[in-house]
C-alpha cells in the first residue's frame, strides 16, 4: 500500500470515529428532546433544541457521505495505479524486447529505469560499474536514446499518451 | 469477506467501527449493566445510535457494505451449503450468503431488543426507577438487589403501570436469550469460515491494523 493511500485510510477512520460520536450524540440529544416535550410540551427553547438535534443527523448523514467519497478516491486511485503498473510493465517487455536487449541488459535497463545510477546498478547485481557502464551504453544505442533521462523519457511519453483509466 | 482481487480487501471504517461498538455495546448489557438500570439504558441507547448509523451505511455506504450486497436469500444461502459440502470456495466480496441470514438475524433481534428497550425506559433521564410510577423515585438498593436475585421470572409486573410493562419485558428479554444464542452462531460460523478460508476473513474485520 502507498503513503497516499495509507494515509487517505487514516484519513476515513478519523471521520469514521468523529461520525459514529456524532451518531451518539445525535441519539441522546432526539432521547432528550423527546422527553422534554413530554414534560413542557413544544416551546421555542424546545425548538432551537430540535434544530440543533437535526444539524446533528445532517452532520452525521454527510460525514457518512465523506466517509463513502474518501473510500471511493481510493478505489480509484489503486484501480489506476494497477491499469497505469500493469501497462507499463507490458510496454517495458515489448520495448525491450523490440530492442532486443540480452538478459542481463534488461535487468540494468530496468534498474536505470527506476532511476539507480550506474553504483547502485553495479552494487545490486554486484558487478564492476565498468561492466554496468557498458551494458548501460549498448542499451541506450540500441534504443536511439543517449542518457538514462532519455530512456525514461521513452517510457513516460508514450504512458502521458494513454487515454486515462 | 474473502479478498475478490488480488490486494487483501477489509471492511471499511464504518463497518469495523459500527461491528465493535455494537458488540462491546451488547456485552456490556448482557454481564456489567445491571438490567434496566441507568447504565443499561444510556449503553441501550448508544447501540441504538450504533445500530442506526451501520443501517444508514447499508444505504449509503461503499457497494459491499450495502444491504443490495448481501441481500437475503434462502436459496443462495443452501447454495452456499452446497459448495461447503462439495468443498468449493467462491470469493464474495461481502458476507457470504449464510452469514447475510445471520446479520439480518442479530440486527432484527437487535432491533427487537432496542424498540423495546426503549419502550420501556422511555426518554431520559434514566436514574434506573424509570419503570412505571417509580419513575422519579432513586432506585432502592434493595429493589435492586432484588431484581438481581429473582433473574427470569419477575413479579414486579404487578406493580403500578408495570402491567404494560411485563409484555415488553418478556420479549426484551427472550430476544436477548435468542441474540446469546445467534452471537453463538456467529463465532461457530466466523471460526468455520476463518478454518476454510484463512485468517483473512477475521482481519478483515480487525479494528485495528492493515
Ligand atoms: C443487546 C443489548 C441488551 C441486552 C442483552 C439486554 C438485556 C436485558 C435483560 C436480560 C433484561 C432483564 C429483562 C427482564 O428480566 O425482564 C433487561 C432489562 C431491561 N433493559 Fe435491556 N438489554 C439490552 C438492550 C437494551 C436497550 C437497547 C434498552 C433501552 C434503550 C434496554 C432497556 C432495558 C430496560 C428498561 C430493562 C428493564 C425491564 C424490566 O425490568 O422488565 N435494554 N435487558
Ligand atoms: C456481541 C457480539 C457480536 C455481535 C452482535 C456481532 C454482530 C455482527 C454483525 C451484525 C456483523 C455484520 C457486520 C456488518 O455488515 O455490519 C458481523 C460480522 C462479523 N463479525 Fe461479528 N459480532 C459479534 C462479535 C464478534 C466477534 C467476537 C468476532 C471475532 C472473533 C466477530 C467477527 C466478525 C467477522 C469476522 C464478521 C465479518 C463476517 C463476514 O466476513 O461476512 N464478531 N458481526
Amino acid at each position: 500500500m502507498t503513503d497516499r493511500a495509507r494515509t487517505r485510510e487514516r484519513k476515513a477512520a478519523g471521520i469514521s470515529i468523529l461520525v459514529a460520536l456524532q451518531a451518539l450524540a445525535c441519539a441522546f440529544f432526539l432521547a432528550d428532546l423527546v422527553g422534554d416535550v413530554l414534560v413542557d410540551g413544544f416551546g421555542l427553547h424546545l425548538a432551537v433544541e430540535a434544530m440543533a438535534a437535526l444539524a446533528l443527523l445532517v452532520a452525521v448523514v454527510l460525514g457518512a457521505l465523506r466517509v463513502r467519497g474518501l473510500i471511493a478516491d481510493a478505489r480509484r486511485d489503486a484501480a489506476a495505479v494497477a491499469v497505469a503498473q500493469g501497462a507499463l510493465a507490458e510496454l517495458i517487455r515489448l520495448r525491450f524486447a523490440e530492442w532486443q536487449l540480452t538478459a542481463a541488459e534488461a535487468d540494468v535497463a530496468l534498474f536505470a529505469l527506476k532511476g539507480c545510477d550506474i553504483a547502485e546498478i553495479a552494487r545490486l547485481r554486484g558487478s564492476a560499474a565498468g561492466t554496468v557502464r557498458a551494458q548501460l551504453a549498448r542499451v541506450y544505442a540500441k534504443a536511439g536514446i543517449d542518457s538514462q533521462s532519455g530512456l525514461i523519457a521513452l517510457f513516460l511519453e508514450e504512458l502521458i499518451g494513454l487515454p486515462a483509466a | 469477506m474473502t479478498a475478490t482481487t488480488a490486494n487483501r480487501r477489509r471492511w471499511d471504517p464504518i463497518v469495523r467501527i459500527t461491528h465493535w461498538s455494537v458488540a462491546i455495546a451488547v456485552l456490556a448489557n448482557a454481564v456489567i449493566t445491571e438490567e434496566g438500570s441507568g447504565p443499561h439504558i444510556w449503553v441501550g441507547y448508544a447501540l441504538a445510535a450504533i445500530l442506526a448509523l451501520r443501517l444508514l451505511w447499508g444505504l449509503v455506504g461503499p457497494p459491499e457494505a450495502r444491504f443490495s450486497a448481501f441481500w437475503p436469500s434462502p436459496r443462495k444461502a443452501l447454495g452456499h451449503l452446497r459448495e461447503i459440502r462439495a468443498g468449493k470456495r467462491t470469493a464474495h466480496a461481502s458476507h457470504n450468503p449464510l452469514g447475510a441470514l445471520m446479520v439480518y438475524a442479530i440486527w432484527g433481534t437487535l432491533l427487537t431488543i432496542i424498540a423495546t428497550g426503549i419502550a420501556m425506559a422511555g426518554p431520559p433521564p434514566w436514574d434506573g426507577a424509570e419503570r412505571g410510577e417509580g419513575r422519579h423515585v432513586a432506585v432502592a438498593p434493595g429493589h435492586a438487589g432484588e431484581r438481581g436475585e429473582d433473574g427470569g421470572e419477575r413479579e414486579d409486573g404487578e406493580e403500578g403501570e408495570e402491567g404494560e410493562e411485563g409484555p415488553l419485558g418478556e420479549i426484551h428479554e427472550t430476544a436477548a436469550n435468542l441474540l446469546y444464542l445467534l452471537i453463538l452462531l456467529h463465532l461457530a460460523g466466523v471460526i468455520f469460515e476463518t478454518r476454510r478460508n484463512g485468517r483473512q476473513v477475521l482481519v478483515a474485520m480487525a479494528p485495528i491494523g492493515r
